[in-house]
């Protein structure tokens, strides 16, 4: 499973993306219980967010949601971070 | 039936209108149910307010006066994502051992104090509204944003941003977000967008100014200038005076500001490139306000304010909109003949935005 995100926004302005390649990792099924909650909360088309807030972009596997900070899921807060720190 | 009784006081006095169209759309009843009946509510507490200011004069007694005095809480999210958090300093508290804390509380107080000793208003909705900010939000979170009700400022992860708070011109950034929001509203996305973001970089300078007591000649005109960690190479996020050359770094890329309409960029990321086109509104402040001279507050900032609360700028404004506005409140306020209109007029020139 390759999971992309892409935060845009924020005060700064400055983007940031990151992907990170499941298969063949030994925690592939965390990623994916993950991935598959974050995805499901998400949003077809990006939210208006709030001034300077944080706007994301989720692509699974071709499937992409949009959302934003501070109206996070939990599963959504937990794999953006975790991909922005783990990935590429 | 269920009802949701416990929400509505909170939707009633705090949630703003435009929080209240998104959750009234909610998928969640729980949500929606009270938003749209407090929409409707207000619809008609706005009508009634019209008709009672059309009274004013002949109604007695009058409204208790707001406080010349703010009324600030600082709360910590304790590196939580949960809003507002623990109570950690109200209205007239000693300072205590976070630095953190004690900067956003200042940083509340020099934004209250200026927008009432310059333009004589009284907080973010010009009627008292209480100050609330958060601090200590989330872990690492390289971010401070407005959500409708209060301010949120994250740590930074020491790597590329410090705390959020560092900069005094960012809480008044943030804090001018909420006067936007209570008067034009401008929409934040587009053209509107970025005119609203530049509304918060300069009136987050000019905070910045008054409280350092500088001329528009000895201000150094930068954005977040203190937020900047030590390794990375450049002066702050950004510069009014020059924009698009407040940093050049390895990790954090080039400053992609334009400070006139031939470098406009179009895009969809950033709600339309609000953050990037600013640069251009903000430039134009800076070259009316030097032009002018003196502190930048009393004529440019003037005019900038009488624009943004003035009730002509709609919602959907672009540039061209916003600078017809200031050339004519620069000659309401300075009159026909003088150096103010044409200063302003001659800024938006040498930023390309035409008026037409
Ligand atoms: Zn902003």
């Amino acid at each position: 499973m390759r999971i992309h995100v892409r935060r845009t926004g924020g005060f700064a302005g400055i983007e940031r993306a990151a992907e990170v390649d499941t298969s063949g990792r030994p925690d592939a099924h965390e990623w994916h219980a993950l991935a598959e909650k974050a995805v499901a909360a998400g949003r077809g088309t990006p939210p208006v967010g709030v001034p300077d807030g944080f706007s994301y972009r989720l692509t699974v596997d071709g499937t992409t949601v949009y959302c934003s900070d501070p109206r996070l899921t939990e599963e959504q807060r937990k794999l953006i971070s975790k991909v922005l720190r783990e990935g590429a | 039936m269920t009802t949701h009784g416990g929400l509505e006081p909170v939707f009633c006095t705090v949630v703003p209108p435009h929080v209240l169209d998104r959750l009234a759309r909610s998928d969640d009843p729980a949500l929606s149910g009270p938003a749209r009946r407090t929409l409707v509510r207000d619809s008609e507490l706005r009508s009634r307010r019209r008709v009672t200011s059309e009274f004013r004069l002949a109604a007695a007694p009058a409204a208790k006066a707001p406080s010349d005095q703010p009324l600030r809480t600082v709360y910590d999210a304790g590196h939580g994502t949960d809003l507002p958090g623990t109570k950690v300093r109200g209205e007239g508290e000693d300072p205590g051992q976070d630095a953190t804390v004690n900067r956003a509380y200042a940083g509340l107080g020099a934004t209250f104090e200026h927008f009432l000793k310059a333009y004589g208003r009284h907080s973010i909705d010009g009627d008292g509204l209480p100050l609330d900010a958060t601090v200590h939000y989330d872990q690492d979170y390289n971010n401070a944003f407005w959500n409708g009700e209060q301010m949120v400022f994250g740590d930074g992860d020491g790597e590329i941003f410090v705390d959020f708070t560092s900069s005094i011109d960012v809480i008044g950034h943030e804090l001018t977000h909420g006067v936007t929001q209570y008067t034009a509203n401008l929409t934040y996305y587009g053209q509107p967008g970025a005119l609203n973001e530049s509304m918060s970089d300069v009136f987050g300078a000019l905070i910045k100014q008054y409280t350092l007591s500088q001329t528009a000649a000895e201000a150094d005109w930068l954005i977040g200038a203190e937020l900047l960690a030590p390794s990375v190479t450049g002066q702050a996020l950004r510069s009014m005076k020059a924009p698009g050359t407040a940093y050049d770094d390895d990790v954090l890329g080039k400053d992609p500001q334009p400070a006139t309409m031939d470098d406009y960029v179009r895009t969809g990321r950033d709600n339309g490139g609000v953050h990037i086109n600013s640069g251009i509104p903000n430039h134009a402040f800076y070259l009316a306000a030097t032009a002018l001279g003196g502190f930048a507050w009393e004529k440019a900032g003037q005019i900038w304010y009488d624009v943004l609360t003035g009730g002509e700028l709609t919602e959907k404004a672009f540039f061209t909109d916003f600078a017809k506005l200031t050339v004519k409140a620069a000659r309401e306020r300075f009159g026909d003949g003088g150096e103010e209109f044409q200063a302003v007029e001659k800024a938006w020139e040498r930023v390309g935005v035409r008026i037409l």
